[in-house]
């Protein structure tokens, strides 16, 4: 046998983490944490008392990214993505949830590569505020937004969320193309249960009030590839910082947004049984009845306490 | 040798049908085998369940599965194998008057 060629983790070079990794999720065997989020409910485990908004999240997916056209796409890193996927419901979301603790405060920062599609129409049409030219496709206006956030919880029930979404498209299903954050703490189901708020099914769980919502930076253009069942894959890097409960930095591709004055929410109020949360969750919306997908070829979670 | 993986997605967790029900599109790719549970925690009728597969999550047939008959609420379950990539399970109630069922419905897959 020759010289061994050097080891190098194909995996992790394409990513940037700080000191201490606490996870490096890849999607080849299992979900990896990575679950659906469902509202709370009473002592009998009766799931009538879920709060309906957050009744029905859909479970995670792992996907070969397969579609009617060319059969198996397949991923960045492997054989399978984790595939959050909304049902055909105009508002309805889809999210995968990780939960973690935190061992120390400072810098946290996750990383994804990640693709999002509407589902494809075959032998029908929707409609749509983009037409077909031959480049541009119905379907680029068919996706409405994926957000990145976190649940998180410390120093005698303080608790805060930090959020990203990209909107896609408005709820009108006009091209936005644009990162926003919430200026209100998601409605929890203790707020439903103090009489604060009855939300439907299919609200914006993480901020119902579009009015609560704020861009942020510049349109920006992603790669979604002309047709529904083209997968190009995208780097996103986000950083937080757990001492300050800050937004710090934003990341996709060559885009670098300075996320420093972008507000995080605080409940005003204080939680027990969470300390040290520290949970993620990605997110996609539809804003058209059809079916929203979010591709996530491999997540990691690093901090540097 | 490495260890099996296996998956459990809740379907459905209270799903009423009066009519007919299609569960939404669920991949599992990576399993040899599947297995459904369908809870009915009312029915009132008969509830008839076929388990559909699709090459593209879009368009769908029977698969090689005999078709489940439930009478009364309860658990049942059954076994999937070379489904292929994408499962769902069509629930179809009938009955005299007013036939109804309230299901939760899970999917199990393993490699």
């Amino acid at each position: 046998m020759g010289p061994t060629a050097p080891v190098i983790d194909a995996g992790l070079s394409k990513y940037d983490p700080l000191g201490r990794i606490l996870c490096f999720d890849r999607f080849d065997s299992t979900t990896h944490g990575w679950t659906e989020l469902i509202g709370n409910y009473n002592g009998r485990g009766d799931l009538g008392t879920v709060d309906e908004h957050m009744r029905d999240f859909r479970p995670p997916q792992l996907s070969s990214c397969s579609f009617f056209d060319v059969g198996t796409h397949g991923t960045l890193s492997g054989n399978y993505a984790l595939k959050l996927a909304t049902r055909a419901h105009r508002g309805h979301t889809a999210t995968g949830i990780r939960r973690l603790t935190m061992a120390g405060r400072g810098l946290v920062r996750i990383e994804a590569y990640f693709a999002f599609k509407a589902e494809a129409t075959v032998g029908r049409e929707l409609p749509a505020s983009v037409a077909w030219d031959g480049n541009r496709h119905p379907s680029e206006a068919q996706f409405g937004a994926f957000t990145v956030a976190t649940d998180i919880c410390a120093d005698n029930g303080v608790r805060y969320h930090n959020v990203i979404r990209y909107q896609n498209t408005n709820l009108a299903g006009e091209m936005t193309q644009q990162w926003m954050y919430p200026v209100v703490p998601e409605p929890t189901p203790r707020d439903h249960q103090e009489g604060k708020f009855a939300l439907p099914y299919a609200a914006d769980f993480t901020a119902p009030d579009p009015d609560d919502w704020r861009y942020f930076d510049e349109p920006l253009e992603l790669c979604v590839n002309e047709v529904p069942t083209k997968i190009n894959w995208h780097y996103l890097r986000w950083d937080i910082d757990t001492r300050t409960r800050s937004n710090v930095e934003l990341r996709l591709n060559d885009r670098v947004m300075d996320m420093r004055d972008v507000p995080v929410p605080v409940y005003p109020d204080r939680y027990s049984t969470l300390d040290n949360l520290l949970n993620f969750y990605f997110s996609v919306r539809t804003h058209a009845d059809i079916r929203n997908f979010l591709f996530l070829d491999s997540v990691l979670i690093s901090v540097d306490w | 040798m490495t260890m099996r993986s296996t998956m459990t997605a809740v379907l459905e967790r209270a799903a009423l049908v009066n009519d007919e029900l299609a569960t939404e599109p669920y991949e599992l790719p990576w399993a040899q085998e599947a297995r459904f549970f369908v809870q009915a925690h009312e029915l009132a009728g008969t509830l008839e369940l076929t388990t559909e597969i699709s090459p593209d999550g879009l368009t769908w047939c029977p698969a090689d599965v005999p078709q489940v008959r439930v009478e009364t609420p309860g658990m049942t379950s059954w076994l999937v194998t070379g489904f292929g990539q994408w499962l769902r399970v069509r629930c179809r109630v009938s009955g005299d008057e007013a036939p109804a069922a309230r299901l939760r419905i899970y999917l199990v897959g393993k490699s």
